[in-house]
Order: C-alpha cells, then sequence, then structure tokens
C-alpha cells in the first residue's frame, strides 16, 4: 500500500513536467525574440548555388500583435519600397510606380528563399497554435498549426532551447506535411534592453536547392509608434520613422 | 497589315540575338565568386544622414517594323522616304535627391530623355518630374506642395478614377511619370474594428499661365478629395473633383484579397459634361456633350508556383467608338493622298491636331482586356521572370502580344527584353498603329 501511495505521489509530481503549457512557452519565445513593439534593422543576403550573392537592407517597425511595416535602405533598385502588413492584410508600395499595391504573404518583394511572411513576421502565437510539445533532449519541440488559412505555412515544427527559451531550428510545412523550408537561429547577441536573441537567421528550401537566404539583425530596440504609422498613406515616408 | 520578309540585312535577328546573349551571359557566365560562411552588417551601413542622392541610367534600343500602309505611319512620316524599319536609340538619365530636417522635408526628381532614330534627327528632353516638399507635424498630418504625382486608383494598365496625373502607358505602367504642380493634405486616424483606417486627402490644383496650363481651362484652381476607407480588410476609395479646368468629376475604387494569393480590383468614375470631338464620316468634328462612366474591374492572382496573373477589362466611357476610330483613319488616309497628289499637308496636320486632342492618347476606344502572365524565378533561376502581356481592344479585335524576359540578378543592374507583335486589320486601332512589331532591349542602372 505504502509502495502504491509513493508510486502515485511521484507521477503526482513528476505530472507538471509533462503538461508544459505550450501556448505561454511560445509566447514567452516570441517575447525573448522581440519586443511586442520595436524598430530594428536587418540585412538579407541571398546566396545562390555558384556563390553568386544579392543584399538587401531593411529598417522595420511592429506595435503590437499585427501590425508591421519595413522599408528597404538598400541596394539603390530597391531603396524606398516599403511594406506594410495590417493582419492578413500586405501591401507594397513601390517609388516609381508611387502607390500601395496589395501582395500575398507567399509572394516575396526580394526573391529568393524568404517570402513575404518572413520579412513582414508576426509574432508566432498570433497566427499559430500549439498542437503538442515533445521532449528534444536539450529543446522543446513544437508542433504548431496555423490559426487560419490565409497564415503562410499551415504547419511549423519549432526547437526551442529550454534554457534560453529561443528557437534553435523552425521547419515550416505545408498541409500535407511537405518541407517548404527551414530556418536556422545562430549567433546569440546582446543587443542592449535586455534583448538577448539570435542575430543570424539562415534558411534553405528544398524548393529552391542549393539556394540559402541570410538575414543578420541589428539595433533591436524597444519603441512605440503612433496607429497612423501603419496606414497606406504613411508609406512612403516610413524611412522619416529612422 | 501585311506580313513581313526580313531581308538578309536585316537587323531584328541581330538585335533578338544580342539581347538573349547579353541575358545568357549574365546569368551563366558572370564571373562567379564563391559564397563565404562569414556575413557581416556594419552598423555603419545603416547610419542615417539628412540629405540622400541617387538616379536612374537607361540605354534603350528599339526595332520597329512599320507599317507603310498603316494610317499612323502615314501621319507621322509622310514627309519622309518610305521605309520598312526604323531604329531608335534611347537614353534615359533621372537623377533624385533629398533633404530632411525636423518635420520639413524637401525631394527632386529630374528626368532626361535622349533619343535618336534614322527618321529623326537626336532628340533631347529634361524635366523636373517631380520638385515638393513636405510638412509633417504629426504621423497623423501631412502637407506636400510643389510637383507631384497623386496616382489615384487601384488598376494596373489603367486608372480612369486618376482624375489629374498624366496617363500611363499600358503598355509600361510602372513607368515613372511627370508631376503637375499641386497643393495636397493628408490626415489619416487609425480605429480598431472593421474600420481600421480613414484618411482624407483635399487637393488644390492650380491651372495658370505656366503652372499646369496643359490640363484644362486656364486661370482656375481646381479643388478635389479623396477619402480612403480600409473597411472589412478592403481599401476604398472616394473621389470628388469640382467642376474647374475640367468638368466635375466622381469616382470609386476598391482592392481587396478575396484569399491570401487572389485579389481583386475596381474603379468607377463618372463625369459630368464630358465633351467629346469626333470625326463623323464626312471628316467633319462634331463636339458631343454628355455624361460619361468609365470603369474597370480586375484580378491578380498568384499560384503556388509563383505564377502571377492581372487580367483587366477597361470600359472607358470617354473613348471613341470603333465608328469614330474608323473615320479617323479614313481621314488620314484621304489627307495621305491629297499630300502624294498636291503636296498639301493641311488635312494632315488637322489629324495630327486631333491626335493630341484624344484620337492618339494610349488606349482611344472603349473597350479593352489586358492579361499579363509573369513567371518568377522559373527552372530555380532566381531574379529571373519571363512574362507575356495580351492587349485587346474589344470593339476591333485588334491586339498586340508582348512577351518578355527581365533578369535583375546583378545588384542595382535591370536588364529587360521585349517582343510586341502589333496584329489588325485595317481600320482597327492596333492594325492602323505605325508598326507591326517591336523589338526592345533596356538596360537599366541604379545608383
Amino acid at each position: 500500500m505504502k509502495f502504491a501511495l509513493s508510486v502515485l505521489l511521484l507521477l503526482l509530481m513528476a505530472s507538471p513536467a509533462f503538461a508544459l503549457d505550450g501556448t505561454a512557452l511560445l509566447k514567452q519565445v516570441d517575447r525573448n525574440l522581440n519586443p511586442e513593439s520595436y524598430e530594428m534593422y536587418r540585412k538579407l543576403i541571398n546566396v545562390e548555388p555558384d556563390g553568386r550573392k544579392k543584399e538587401f537592407t531593411l529598417f522595420s517597425v511592429k506595435k503590437g500583435a499585427d501590425k508591421i511595416a519595413a522599408v528597404f535602405l538598400a541596394p539603390a533598385s530597391e531603396k524606398g519600397r516599403s511594406t506594410l502588413r495590417l493582419g492578413d492584410n500586405m501591401w507594397l508600395y513601390i517609388p516609381n510606380v508611387g502607390k500601395p499595391i496589395r501582395i500575398t504573404s507567399l509572394q516575396s518583394v526580394v526573391g529568393g528563399v524568404f517570402n513575404n511572411a518572413d520579412i513582414l513576421n508576426l509574432d508566432y502565437a498570433v497566427e499559430y497554435d500549439v498542437a503538442r510539445v515533445e521532449d528534444a533532449g536539450n529543446e522543446h519541440l513544437l508542433y504548431l498549426k496555423a490559426k487560419t488559412r490565409s497564415v503562410a505555412y499551415d504547419q511549423i515544427k519549432m526547437w526551442v532551447d529550454k534554457g534560453k527559451k529561443l528557437p534553435t531550428k523552425i521547419e515550416c510545412l505545408t498541409e500535407a506535411n511537405l518541407l517548404i523550408k527551414t530556418i536556422y537561429f545562430k549567433d546569440h547577441k546582446d543587443f542592449g534592453g535586455g534583448i538577448v536573441r539570435p542575430a543570424v537567421i539562415e534558411t534553405d528550401s528544398p524548393l529552391y536547392k542549393g539556394y540559402k537566404s541570410i538575414m543578420i539583425y541589428a539595433k533591436i530596440k524597444k519603441r512605440s509608434f503612433k496607429d497612423e504609422v501603419f496606414t497606406l498613406t504613411y508609406m512612403p515616408n516610413i524611412e522619416s520613422l529612422r | 497589315m501585311r506580313p513581313v520578309r526580313f531581308r538578309k540585312d536585316f537587323p531584328v535577328q541581330a538585335l533578338i540575338w544580342s539581347a538573349v546573349l547579353v541575358i545568357g551571359i549574365l546569368l551563366f557566365c558572370v564571373p562567379l565568386v564563391r559564397g563565404e560562411e562569414s556575413y557581416t552588417f556594419d552598423v555603419a551601413e545603416i547610419e542615417k544622414k539628412p540629405y540622400s542622392f541617387g538616379g536612374y541610367v537607361e540605354f534603350r534600343p528599339v526595332l520597329n517594323i512599320l507599317d507603310k500602309d498603316a494610317a499612323l505611319y502615314q501621319l507621322q512620316y509622310y514627309y519622309k522616304d518610305p521605309r520598312s524599319n526604323l531604329m531608335e536609340w534611347n537614353g534615359r538619365l533621372q537623377l533624385e535627391g533629398s533633404y530632411e530636417k525636423g518635420i520639413g522635408r524637401v525631394y527632386v526628381k529630374t528626368n532626361t530623355d535622349l533619343s535618336y532614330s534614322s527618321f529623326a534627327d537626336g532628340d533631347e528632353r529634361s524635366a523636373f518630374f517631380e520638385a515638393y516638399g513636405t510638412l509633417k507635424p504629426s504621423s497623423a498630418w501631412k502637407v506636400e506642395v510643389g510637383k507631384k504625382n497623386l496616382k489615384w486608383g487601384k488598376g494596373y494598365a489603367w486608372n480612369p478614377v486618376n482624375f489629374f496625373d498624366r496617363v500611363k502607358d499600358p503598355n509600361d505602367p510602372d513607368l515613372s511619370l511627370e508631376g503637375n504642380i499641386m497643393v495636397t493634405a493628408d490626415y489619416v486616424r487609425s480605429f480598431d474594428g472593421p474600420l481600421k483606417t480613414l484618411a482624407i486627402t483635399p487637393v488644390l490644383f492650380p491651372v495658370y499661365d505656366h503652372i499646369n496650363d496643359d490640363f484644362g481651362i486656364n486661370n482656375r484652381l481646381n479643388v478635389a478629395a479623396k477619402i480612403y476607407l480600409l473597411l472589412f480588410d478592403t481599401d476604398l476609395d472616394f473621389i470628388y473633383a469640382a467642376d474647374g479646368s475640367r468638368t466635375a468629376r466622381y469616382g470609386m475604387d476598391f482592392s481587396r484579397n478575396l484569399t491570401t494569393s487572389f485579389e481583386m480590383h475596381g474603379e468607377l468614375a463618372y463625369i459630368k459634361d464630358f465633351q467629346k470631338p469626333a470625326l463623323d464620316a464626312g471628316g467633319i468634328v462634331r463636339s458631343t456633350t454628355e455624361d460619361a462612366v468609365s470603369g474597370l474591374i480586375g484580378i491578380r492572382h498568384l499560384t503556388t508556383f509563383d505564377l502571377t496573373t492581372i487580367l483587366e477589362y477597361y470600359h472607358n466611357g470617354t473613348g471613341f467608338s470603333a465608328d469614330d476610330m474608323e473615320n479617323y483613319f479614313r481621314f488620314i488616309r484621304s489627307g495621305y493622298q491629297l499630300y502624294q497628289t498636291t503636296g498639301n499637308d493641311q488635312k494632315l496636320r488637322a489629324a495630327q491636331k486631333l491626335a493630341t486632342g484624344g484620337y492618339g492618347r494610349a488606349g482611344p476606344t472603349e473597350d479593352y482586356l489586358y492579361l499579363r502572365l509573369s513567371q518568377k524565378e522559373p527552372w530555380d533561376i532566381l531574379y529571373f521572370t519571363p512574362a507575356l502581356t495580351v492587349m485587346v481592344n474589344l470593339n476591333d479585335w485588334s491586339h498586340s502580344i508582348t512577351p518578355e524576359l527581365l533578369y535583375t540578378g546583378i545588384t542595382n543592374l535591370e536588364l529587360r527584353f521585349r517582343a510586341s507583335f502589333i496584329r489588325g486589320s485595317r481600320d482597327t486601332e492596333f492594325g492602323e498603329k505605325q508598326n507591326d512589331y517591336r523589338f526592345e532591349f533596356r538596360v537599366g542602372y541604379y545608383f
């Protein structure tokens, strides 16, 4: 009887480890990656199989759960192009064209493996539910399922460092479980203001064999913005926020 | 339109093969640099300066295969020796700069076009495309004064609600255009709920001597306004332009993503008392005044394999009927015969004047269909986009078909090759164009 009670007690004590709150963990990962409202600079590098590279520099601003905008600073051919995302709505403003046009999350304004959803990414917890969590040694493996059909990837597998509560690898999958791309998080860096996160994200895709794209982060900092910054009217002026 | 026989010394093959060769060399044979595993992001690269300079330079040879029997050939080249092809050498230089301080910013963009062809000697035209100052006292307010474009409307090839800007060329809708002098303000508010954004844009558009004096009746201060709503995830614009240099106009447009990969857009314009001078069968100009309704409906679709389709139907309520166009082409033809027999070009000059009055504008008739298919990065060739554009005049079924190759793989360099096949029987819009074929190679460099 004593033995049975001891086993029951042990099981009860052990159960919290298995009942890890995946949603809370995902929200923690989101906050560790970025403050909810921020500004930051990114350099995107597309690398072709033969080693040729093309680089883009972006300035991005985000507010709350579903507002994000970015403007290209370089190269000269892309300078002044800006993108805006309000929830599921996305627009691209090209200075020559002079007016915002609607774009989709699966398109890519830069070419290469990163698409618009990767460049204008919202918090994962905004777009995905945690279907289940598995233990993977030093990492948690989160299985994420898109909340709506308008989300770029139907499923995501996210490996999260147990100590740092930051992702190390993400696999983006279709509804039929086909791998679209793999994203690797590298080079942890202290950006100041309590933001310690990977400074480099690398991605490759079976759809683009031999190609890879790299995103390097700089100057991430908390900043608050008025809602009016995230409007079509403001798109030609996003660079003035720098 | 007669079939064209290529002579042995004909330069068309040379132009095509040169363009294909250049794109091929750049795609596959550019000296390659092995990828490095470490990537740097120097903070100095993103240091903000109050000023900026940049520009664009372009070289664009064009080979036109001419249709000597076409009315517009006869109108344009009646005084030249007849020939079956025309080589154009075009150049463009655009310079832009800005200076920003506090809530103010000044922006200037100049444009210089150079052209030389075997029919016309060299031509050069320089203009300020844009030159305006911006005051932005808060994120909700913006005031702009100077020369600029409004770019109203959601259509890709046409914008019937764009009441003030110069009409864009549906063959190259993304080209930057010369602006007009005006004062605009923007007031924008954001909300939670189904109405996410409300923006109001009042416009003052002066037309006086040397200020927008090609727009309409002189000595008028034109007033207009646009209200923009982002309502239930749909972009909506309501536009009003008061009676002034042109008659009063009302417009609305919308754009909405029906799914993540399927966008729908449309425009509707109502123009009060539109005056249309049109030639009758006897060659007499008769002006009619009536309210006109123009509209556009279009879709943009992206497949999983990155094929973008743009399809638009455009009804131009201010356009000429097929009969009007036929009368115009016959008028030119009779003028050409008169010139050949007597040397009198008075009728052709009158026809040229009518061309600037409406017959010669891009899309002069009533109904058009526009289709553009562009495949991004086929066969895993990064930055390579082949496309096909088809434009059909639904009133006379004449059309143009334009395949295109675009490569942007070298930083700041853009290469585009286009071949246009312009088809139609006599007395139709495309059948009476001066050329049957057009081959264009464009090399553009941004700096």
